[in-house]
């Protein structure tokens, strides 16, 4: 791992730093902190290279000051990123690629985020952001999600409306990255046909090894492969095992399936750590992610496939997408 | 009525090139085309007072942009709509780069002029489109906001308005409140203009006490030539000089001549007597083309800055005292903000939110407060709170 360190699709830091410190960073130790799952000290030993962090705000937000909420949450990334020196914010692939650090992408979780507004989205991508997941448990009026807790925007037969498609229209033409993790199969499968660039699922695993709503059919897993997107397995145990009880083994036997079925190539981690409580023994937090390689290993995995699920697939994906920032609102005169 | 045509200066082009502070139409993109771009062309609309056949007539060298959405979205939805009005300025830039380069510092400004475009700059009109978060007020920075009025014609959670010094709206802070400051000194420390049009007079005062870079009004003229409340009073324009910052006067007829008819010499008036108490090194335009309805008879549209300046030669402005008036002053406010801004580089971010109380209302939730001024029963509750929404976040 030390040749090919992790990029990571999703962690859920922000949000632990607004629900327990208001986004006071000066209160909080990010160093080491034993009541997160996440801290540089751990990053580095778990041989992360770099990390998506999720700048997600609640779907009670949704039609309230979900836009605002969400500005706070880059705010508080960005200055995370660039406060601590072992850290870095990166907005493009080559960056990603090129750092020596921990590099930080800044993505969003949830449409609501966007509050029906393609000029939102475009600020959002000026302001570094370069993934957005289309709906989290709520349906956006455009989008529908996997889950059913809440009652906006529920219709039939529309799971990706003409509004839908034009977010994700411009978000191919902006280069930001369409994640449909937290999407419905239906929502997926739109977007799946639609997108004229690779997708991914920031933070899902197999539903035919856990049948889990929030996991990816077969079907759909062959068409992400027309597509050339990338799903990001996800640690948590419920998704895993479904049950609390979860190990590395069962971690990897994703991993196994999903290679099968579509390939290595398709593959990548997006842990979802500090979004979740209760992860796999063995892997409860950042630092353990070379005991899942350990054990891919032992599965004989190649050098070459895992260095693919590591950072190569995700950087592959990336540079069609945001290589430099190629679109650029503030330099119009060049 | 005009006496003599004004004169055109032959002389150098500085002297014909102006800086404003304050245009909205942005807001005219919003209201008659709903920011669809592609359904105008700024090279011949003649619905407004500005297009770019009229910029390039007036010479107008440097302009910020007003990004304003009205107090009616105060506590609904005026943070995106504030996000739509700074994309519809990207956006207008980005249609017509011959003509506009998108600035947001002192030196973009220069070489806006370097290579004889008007240089576009973004100024968000109203304390209310930053919803109270300090972050926001961050992220807009990095959008390319340069200056953030601190009210519209309404009171914030946290800082007064103008209509207060009227009678007609309760005063509800004295001014600015203690997160008020907290805006203030996070505005001096990340480098954005604090801009005083509109806010009461204990604001302009109290800001003047405590901020730590140079401020402008963006649009306000002279309260002694005319005694209407969005205007600057004498000691105020001495305060203003002290702080070495910029009062850019308004050409609104209601404001120049408090009566809805006014010409070019009434506004020279203001600039008369803005220079007579404080000096020419406050002064400025922000002439507020297409954000309001009447102004003067001469200034008709944004291609009629060099008649007002041939008006002020005529008035014996020195040469040196109008390259004031038309943009030096405005350059050094802004350099001296941003040096303020250097200084303080290394200092770290007001992280510190609004006190819940300040700023409840029914479009708000709650997310990362925990109510200290309940007892022991909200601290019991929370494990619960964080439980059911961390289901929520994993499900």
């Amino acid at each position: 791992m030390t040749k090919y360190p992790l990029i990571d699709g999703h962690n859920d830091l922000a949000l632990r730093l607004r629900m327990h410190f208001k986004n006071k960073l000066s209160n909080f130790s990010i160093h080491d902190n034993s009541n997160f799952a996440t801290d540089i000290r751990r990053l580095a030993a778990g041989h992360v290279g770099g990390q998506v962090f999720a700048a997600y705000v609640l779907c009670t937000a949704q039609d309230k000051d979900a836009v605002r909420l969400t500005l706070e949450q880059i705010d508080v990334i960005r200055r995370m990123c660039t406060e601590n020196p072992e850290m870095e914010l990166v907005t493009t692939a080559e960056g990603m690629r090129n750092s020596t650090k921990i590099a930080c992408l800044i993505s969003i979780e949830g449409g609501h985020s966007i509050d029906s507004s393609l000029p939102a989205l475009r600020m959002f991508y000026q302001l570094g952001v370069r993934s957005m997941a289309l709906t989290h448990n709520c349906n956006t009026p455009w989008a529908e999600s996997s889950a059913s807790l809440y009652p906006n925007y529920q219709r039939k037969n529309n799971s990706l409306t003409d509004f839908g498609k034009a977010v994700v229209n411009e978000m191919n033409r902006l280069g930001m990255l369409v994640d449909l993790s937290h999407s419905s199969w239906e929502t997926a499968r739109s977007v799946l046909k639609h997108s004229t660039a690779p997708v991914l699922f920031s933070h899902s695993s197999a539903y035919a090894i856990c049948n889990n709503v929030r996991n990816i059919p077969d079907d759909l897993l062959l068409l992400l492969k027309e597509n050339g997107g990338l799903i990001m397995v996800n640690f948590y145990s419920s998704f895993v095992a479904c049950s609390h009880n979860a190990n590395v083994s069962i971690v990897a036997d994703h991993f196994d399936h999903i290679k099968r079925v579509i390939g290595a190539e398709s593959i990548g981690i997006g842990a979802d750590y500090d979004g979740a409580q209760g992860f796999p023994k063995g892997l409860e937090d950042v630092s353990k992610y070379p005991a899942l390689i350990e054990e891919l290993i032992s599965r004989n995995w190649t050098e070459e496939e895992l260095a693919g699920v590591l950072r190569l697939n995700f950087l592959r994906v990336s540079f069609y997408l945001f290589f430099k920032n190629s679109y650029s609102l503030l330099s119009c005169s060049q | 009525s005009a006496s003599a045509p004004p004169l055109r200066l032959s002389s150098s082009p500085e002297l014909n090139c102006a800086r404003d502070t304050h245009n909205d139409l942005p807001w005219q993109m919003r209201s008659l085309f709903n920011n669809q771009l592609n359904m105008v062309d700024l090279n011949k609309l003649n619905t407004t007072h500005t297009n770019i056949p009229k910029i390039k007539e007036g010479r107008l060298s440097a302009q910020f942009w007003a990004a304003y959405v009205p107090c009616d979205t105060q506590y609904k939805d005026a943070v995106r709509q504030t996000l739509e009005q700074i994309d519809v300025i990207h956006r207008m830039c980005h249609e017509y780069p011959e003509v506009f380069k998108f600035a947001a510092s002192s030196q973009d400004i220069l070489d806006a002029f370097e290579q004889n475009k008007t240089a576009s700059l973004i100024g968000v009109e109203g304390g209310h489109s930053i919803d109270s978060s300090l972050g926001t007020l961050r992220t807009m920075y990095q959008l390319g906001v340069r200056y953030l009025t601190i009210t519209h014609s309404c009171n914030t959670p946290w800082a007064d308005n103008w209509l207060v010094d009227t009678g007609s709206e309760p005063e509800m802070h004295g001014g600015l409140s203690e997160f008020g400051k907290q805006v203030i000194w996070e505005m001096n420390r990340i480098g954005m203009l604090i801009d005083l049009s509109h806010v009461s007079e204990k604001v302009m005062n109290q800001v003047l006490d405590i901020s730590k870079a140079p401020i402008i009004f963006s649009h306000s003229s002279a309260y002694s030539v005319c005694n209407h409340k969005r205007n600057v009073p004498d000691d105020v324009l001495m305060r203003v000089k002290e702080k070495r910052g910029i009062v850019m006067v308004n050409f609104y007829n209601d404001y120049v001549t408090c009566s809805p008819t006014a010409n070019i010499s009434d506004v020279a008036d203001h600039f008369d007597h803005i220079k007579k108490v404080a000096g020419s090194s406050i002064i400025g335009f922000g002439g507020d083309y297409d954000g309001v309805t009447r102004v003067p008879e001469g200034l008709g549209d944004v291609s009629k800055y060099p008649d007002l300046v041939a008006e002020l030669l005529r008035r014996k402005w020195s040469e040196d005292e109008i390259r004031d008036a038309l943009g030096r002053n405005l350059l050094r406010v802004f350099s001296e903000v941003e040096e303020v801004r250097d200084h303080l580089n290394g200092t770290k971010p007001d992280d510190i939110p609004i006190p819940l109380k300040e700023v409840q209302n029914p479009c708000r939730t709650d997310f990362g407060y925990q109510d200290k001024s309940s007892s022991t029963c909200i601290k019991s509750f929370y494990p619960l709170v964080l439980v059911l929404s961390l289901l929520n976040k994993l499900l």
